[in-house]
């Protein structure tokens, strides 16, 4: 988290940082940089049309970009197969259900103990309303969606260094922010120490904008009454009969908001790919997988283990194991390849394509990542505390938690996710055994919900390093890289092309693994048009 | 060697190895203080850097792993007689592998992408570590000076 140190700023800083648009085009910039928050090029559905008679292509990986291939390809014409690692369709599109079994590398085995039909996602959760192309998928194999809650002014925002501890509800740290700088701009305004900037004309719009954005009072002060509560909320909420009278609530104090640095959490909605209206599939992130899954059906070999890739003049061989019978080899031949098997697995298959794919290929680590679903024996975040979806922040290694954005009301238990880790805290967590990863989740999550300890069920907790179908999250470009290898990597090396989120501008989002497959077939069929039929 | 124990005698271990694992989490050990922060994380010692780092990936037997790919065990594995084939193998980093390398955070990179770091002494001792563990018995150790003439004259690859 990006606090201040020492805690406190200058009026100078502090009108710097005013500038909420210089501070988003800021984080937009450097979030551009490294590829987030890119617009997503799916315009259209892609309509490739005549494969070239008895053309084939072998797809590598069942995630979503190779079952887009797949699908994409199988109705242009061509002849399709795909090898999946995994006894399932989805890679990373996944959901843990209670009854599931998950083992990760090193032997660690977990048994999910949730109740039927609760679920956490420990890939992929949220879907963003401008991400096209995976919600076009979504819409042509029939997965229901519902909304996914990012904002709930309703839930917290947490440091264990301010409040003594105590967690902060997200509406008193937004209304205060916004109500003290609102009301320090009008004063600098009417002070004269703005008119070198804003002349006067613009001076009365910007106190009346002012005065709308920091619900100030006629005074242009932010104080407790009526203006504020609406805002922050009641201390007693307004209601009906002879009680009815409400009870306005007490702001906190500029230098509280300020000290608490909670500040620094506010603006995670307001980030392109968090704005509302977010989606997530009815039953899990998973059902989009398993529904590509249902719609190739026999074209995908489960359990195959891509052990060698092979091209000559006439097509690609791959060297497979069918890991249900350990030893055994078995190769997948077509005219053509598209291979969507994350770098971190890629870079240690021996494959025959040139130096600089080959170099781009080893050029990319892989993010940790960590992330811990809890089931709780109620939804006390509901029934006690009226948290309905959402997130709350925390300062905690576990940094957030995030409230079920389906099932409210329901009796019973309830899963929450109580842990996504990134950097530092991701290796640690991913170092433990899955049961102290859990207990972790559950030591932390009661500095914010008192609840915890008396309500914990069970958890599971995956660590992405430690999935044995990718060997960690998502590949993790930096810019220098990103120049230097990343077109390398897209182009086709002789009857192979590589797809990906890897191979996208919006890596660890679905939307790359789709537009960068649409990307990549299109080139491939066109290349295979060029070559006429069977080559 | 270890690496080709019978699978059984393995998966023996492995069972053991699980159930110590979780024993332990649950005694709070006093060298155990869960999650460093970014400052208490530079204090920590190689045999440290391994638990809390390391074995996430290579295990905590110094195993390795397998599946759709593999992490090299370092059991038995002959390129851990180059000392500063390790180090700079950490300092560097190595496919999916990240580098370890003390560098400055770029300003305003988010937190996914904050990289991790090992101060040169801390590379050094966590090369020692495996060299020593795991079954290796190597003798030479690598210092600090080394760790960090490696580190200017290499640079990340990432």
């Amino acid at each position: 988290m990006a606090v201040d140190e020492k805690g406190s700023m200058t009026r100078r800083q502090l009108l710097r940082m005013i500038g909420m648009t210089a501070g988003s085009a800021a984080m937009y910039q450097a979030m551009s940089s490294l590829g987030f928050a890119a617009e997503s090029t799916f315009k259209r559905p892609i309509a490739l049309r005549g494969a070239p008679k008895g053309a084939s292509v072998l797809v590598l990986g069942a995630g979503i970009a190779g079952m887009v291939a797949a699908y994409e390809l199988r109705a242009a014409g061509y002849k399709v197969q795909v090898l999946e690692y995994n006894g399932r369709s989805g890679g990373r599109n996944w959901s843990i259900r209670g009854g599931d079994t998950y083992t990760e590398l090193g032997g660690f085995t977990q048994h999910c103990q949730f109740d039927r039909e609760l679920y956490i996602n420990p890939g992929p959760w949220r879907l963003p309303y401008h991400h096209y192309g995976i919600l076009h998928y979504c819409k042509v194999l029939g997965v229901p969606l519902e909304a996914f809650v990012q904002v709930n002014y309703n839930a917290y925002l947490h440091s264990s260094k301010a409040f003594g501890g105590k967690p902060q509800r997200f509406r008193h740290v937004r209304a205060d922010y916004n109500g003290h700088v609102s009301e320090l701009l009008a004063k600098a305004v009417q002070s004269q120490k703005l008119d070198e900037l804003v002349d006067k004309d613009d001076q009365e719009k910007l106190l009346a904008s002012l005065r709308g954005w920091g619900a100030l009072d006629k005074n242009y002060a932010y104080a407790k009454g009526t203006a504020s509560s609406n805002r922050r909320g009641y201390e007693k909420d307004p209601g009906g009969g002879l009680s009815a009278r409400p009870v306005p609530s007490d702001p906190m104090s500029l230098k509280d908001v300020l000290g608490s640095g909670l500040w620094a959490m506010l603006s995670a909605g307001e980030n392109y790919e968090m704005q509302t209206t977010l989606f997530q599939p009815v039953g899990g992130m998973g059902r989009i997988g398993e529904a590509f899954g249902r719609e190739l059906g026999p074209l995908i070999r489960y359990h195959a283990k891509v052990l060698d890739i092979r091209q000559d003049e006439h097509g690609v061989t791959a060297t497979y194991e069918d890991t249900t019978r350990p030893g055994s080899r078995h190769s997948a031949r077509a005219d053509w390849c598209v291979n969507t098997i994350p770098l971190s697995i890629l870079s240690q298959i021996p494959m025959n394509v040139g130096q600089p794919m080959a170099e781009a290929i080893a050029a990319v680590p892989y993010a940790a990542a960590v992330k811990v679903g809890l089931q709780f024996k109620r939804r006390f975040w509901e029934e006690d505390e009226h948290i309905f979806g959402g997130i709350s922040y925390t300062d905690l290694p576990i940094s957030n938690i995030s409230y079920p954005s389906t099932g409210y009301h329901s009796p019973g238990k309830g899963v929450l996710l109580g842990a996504y880790i990134w950097g530092l805290d991701a290796m640690e967590f991913t170092a433990m055994p899955p049961a102290q990863r859990v207990r972790k989740a559950v030591e932390y999550g009661s500095q914010i919900h008192a609840q915890y300890p008396r309500e914990f069920d069970n958890g599971v907790a995956v660590a992405w390093h430690r999935s044995p179908f990718t060997l960690g999250c998502f590949g993790l470009w930096s810019e220098q890289a990103r120049a230097r290898h990343y077109d390398d990597l897209c182009r086709i090396d002789g009857r192979i092309v590589l797809a990906g989120e890897h191979a996208s501008y919006i890596p660890a989002w679905q939307e790359g693994a789709v537009t960068s497959a649409l990307d990549a077939i299109g080139r491939l069929h066109r290349r295979a048009l060029a070559q006429g039929a069977k080559a | 060697m270890n690496r080709n124990r019978p699978p059984s005698r393995r998966r023996a271990a492995l069972a053991l190895g699980l159930v110590l694992g979780l024993a332990a989490a649950g005694s709070a050990l006093a060298d155990d203080p869960g999650v460093y922060s970014a400052s208490t994380f530079k204090t920590i010692d190689g045999r440290q850097v391994y638990t809390h780092i390391c074995q996430g990936c290579h295990m905590p037997d110094g195993q390795g792993a397998v599946g759709a790919g593999h992490y090299p065990a370092f059991a038995g594995n002959p390129v851990l007689a180059s000392a500063p084939y390790l180090a700079s193998t950490v300092l560097n980093g190595r496919h999916d592998m990240p580098s370890f390398a003390e560098r400055k955070a770029a300003p305003g990179s988010p937190s996914f992408n904050r990289m991790v770091s090992l101060t040169d002494a801390q590379v050094a001792s966590v090369v020692n570590y495996i060299r020593s563990h795991f079954g290796n018995h190597y003798a030479d150790k690598i210092t600090t000076a080394e760790v960090t003439a490696l580190r200017l004259q290499s640079q990340p690859a990432h």
